[in-house]
């Protein structure tokens, strides 16, 4: 069992605090990607993980086991970075084999977890070469190579597709997938990519402002984010967000307006008159009809074609923008007036401190 | 495919393109012949004369070098300023250039505190003029008045102390390692410099490996600055055999006690000026001086063939 978890986990430099009293559990197995913009402490996070940077307070418990005052060796994990940091001076086979002989590895056990790690990630061919023979995505193979051959407890990736091409990233995000797969292992994986993030991992964190936003299922995060960082963080374009006021109570019901969708009906619970509101609606789910739950008007001003989809932007009343998508050939055209409705599920509703509202 | 730009001067008429080429490389080809290539071809032709009492001058091929190499009125001198320099460069090479290392080493550590501090204070020495240093060395070590030997005492190591400066068997090594003192900034500095070329993540990954900061030196930091440590040598080895102003200053000519300091440089500084009942003469110190530079030569190819090409840079 290579459990992972992280009790009141704080980073401050001088004033600044980096990361704020993170609570974080991880099973065994499990796939959890740490997403969230620059800056939100989740390199930093992984870094403490790995034991290459120190907490100012809190616990990391690593299969069990304390871990804050071990070095990062002996913390059962591996680590892959960004830039690879593949030894320039070795080859692949000592660039496997060199962080075993510090460890107590004997020789024959090296050559066998270099061996079957080769043939994982398909590095036989490779393994007398240098890191300056290889291209980047070579290296990244290595990289991960030199991760397995540690047999961890829990794996490490600090954005490791970030520094390959757009078609590498695809299929080296499919291979890291496979090779979870095939492993079973713990991995905790940093990334900015909500993409990334979407296809690899079991469980996603957002994070912000060195603060853990939502943890969840990639899907629960798209259906249901927990705020209005996260509903705005995950999916793009990201979803779109109206103004609006609690104008009146009735019988349950809480009639919302704003100055740019028609009055919307949605449960009262808590609410109070002149509560203020923010309404979001992700552009997929807006489609042009006369009838549903949101109605919002808008002018189109610009349509980007990509092919399977459209996206209008469009003006709407009170000045700004909003976006939608339309499916199929025929898209609107610059400064048309389009009706767009969303269905009862799709709208999510936030308060005033930017808690999302069951409706 | 031609490259843009080669595709432009391939075009060019050819008084155009030597107009331009003239432009660029004229400054640089003058000044390097007139103040580097000139004086050198001066030199080595001067070489092959001899001058007589009445001052007028004879080719005589090369029996200058004859007379340096075979007679042993020179060719005692000049073994022994050759010897003793390549002493000179010895402990250059075994001492400088390791605390160099060390030093770097330790100032490129993560968490040193007062870094700048110590950074300037350790290359300070470097930009002392020569005579300052040797004559505030002079007075340290001296055993009349030096403090060298109140300090050993005060530790209680006075029995240790001797007029190293003045003993025939220690000048040497003690100017040696004052020149250390004085030059051990620059390779420091240098391979501080490629050090921190190094990623930050790639010295991470030695961590996650396993290896501590000792480690993480030998087996990761120093086999990558590699090209900058040859370099370092070849800067050592040539300033060492050009070296002069520090025996001189602390010294002189003479390079005493008994010649025992005499290098390559007081050598030929005696043969081409003169000093005390010596005679100068330009002829047979220019034959010293092209005997210098075919050393130097000697030395760099050596470098360049056997170190050099072995030697891979690598990219981060």
């Amino acid at each position: 069992m290579a459990n992972l978890r992280i009790e009141q986990l704080n980073k401050r430099y001088g004033a600044t605090t980096v990361l704020n009293d993170v609570n974080l559990s991880i099973e065994d197995g499990e796939f959890v990607v740490l997403v969230g913009p620059s800056g939100c402490g989740k390199s930093t996070l992984l870094r403490m993980i790995a034991g290459l940077d120190g907490a100012s307070g809190g616990d990391i418990h690593i299969a069990g086991k304390l871990v804050n005052t071990l070095a990062p060796a002996e913390r059962g994990i591996a680590m892959v970075f960004q830039s690879y940091a593949l030894y320039p001076h070795m080859n692949v086979r000592k660039n496997m084999t060199f962080g075993l002989k510090f460890t107590g590895v004997p020789p024959t056990e090296r050559e066998r977890r270099v061996a079957e790690a080769a043939r994982m990630l398909r590095l036989e061919e490779l393994l007398e070469r240098y890191p300056r023979d290889l291209s980047g995505g070579q290296r990244q193979r290595v990289a991960i190579g030199r991760a397995i051959v540690r047999e961890p407890a829990v794996f490490l990736f600090d954005e490791p597709l970030s520094n390959l091409d757009a078609a590498l990233r695809v299929s080296t995000r499919v291979e890291i997938a496979n090779l979870h797969r095939l492993l079973k292992s713990t991995i905790v994986y940093v990334t900015h990519d909500q993409v990334e993030a979407m296809t690899l991992a079991d469980r996603i964190v957002v994070m912000n402002k060195g603060c853990i936003e939502q943890v969840g299922k990639p899907l629960d995060l798209y259906y249901e984010p927990a705020n209005l960082f996260v509903a705005g963080f995950i999916g793009s374009p990201a979803m779109n967000f109206f103004e609006a006021e609690v104008k009146g109570i009735e019988g349950g019901r809480a009639r919302v307006t704003g100055a740019a969708f028609r009055d919307l009906d949605i449960p009262a619970a808590s609410l109070k008159v002149g509560d203020r509101l923010t309404v979001g609606v992700r552009p997929e789910h807006l489609v042009r009809g006369e009838a549903g739950a949101f109605i919002a008007e808008g002018v189109v001003e610009l349509v980007e074609r990509l092919g399977e989809a459209s996206f209008a932007y469009l003006r709407r009343a009170d000045g700004r923008m909003f976006v939608a998508e339309v499916r199929g050939r025929r898209t609107p055209a610059p400064g048309e007036t389009v009706t767009l409705v969303a269905a009862g599920p799709d709208v999510h509703v936030f308060d005033a401190s930017g808690l999302r509202l069951a409706t | 495919m031609a490259e843009p730009v080669s595709h432009v001067t391939a075009q060019m008429p050819r008084a155009k393109l030597a107009g331009l080429l003239l432009f660029f490389l004229g400054p640089a080809v003058v000044i390097y012949t007139l103040f580097s290539i000139y004086p050198l071809v001066a030199t080595m032709a001067l070489s092959t004369y001899t001058s007589d009492p009445s001052g007028s001058r004879s080719f005589v091929g090369l029996a200058n070098f004859r007379t340096l190499l075979g007679d042993a009125l020179w060719s005692k001198p000049f073994w022994n300023a050759l010897g003793n320099n390549l002493i000179f460069f010895i402990v250059h090479m075994c001492v400088q250039n390791p605390v160099g290392i060390a030093l770097a080493g330790l100032l490129s550590l993560p968490g040193v505190r007062l870094k700048g501090f110590y950074r300037t204070v350790m290359f300070l020495p470097t930009m002392l003029s020569v005579v300052i240093v040797g004559f505030s060395w002079n007075l340290i070590l001296s055993p009349l008045w030096g403090v060298a030997s109140g300090a050993l005492k005060a530790v209680g190591l006075g029995s240790l102390f001797a007029p190293w400066l003045g003993l025939e068997s220690s000048a040497l090594v003690t100017l040696s390692l004052i020149s250390v003192w004085q030059f051990v900034g620059i390779p420091m500095m240098l391979i501080y410099a490629a050090l921190l070329n190094i990623p930050e993540e790639l010295i991470d990954a030695a961590r996650v490996d396993g290896l501590g900061q000792f480690r993480i030196f030998f087996h990761i930091k120093l086999p990558l600055v590699l090209p900058t440590i040859s370099l370092v040598s070849v800067l050592t080895f040539v300033a060492n055999f050009n070296a002069f102003d520090l025996i001189y200053s602390v010294k002189g000519a003479l390079a005493g006690p008994n010649f025992a300091t005499d290098i390559l440089g007081t050598f030929f500084y005696r043969t081409f000026f003169g000093n005390q009942l010596q005679l100068g003469n330009p002829t047979m110190g220019a034959a010293v001086a092209t005997v210098m530079f075919f050393i130097i030569l000697l030395g760099l190819c050596l470098y360049l063939f056997l170190v050099q090409r072995r030697i891979r840079r690598y990219a981060f």
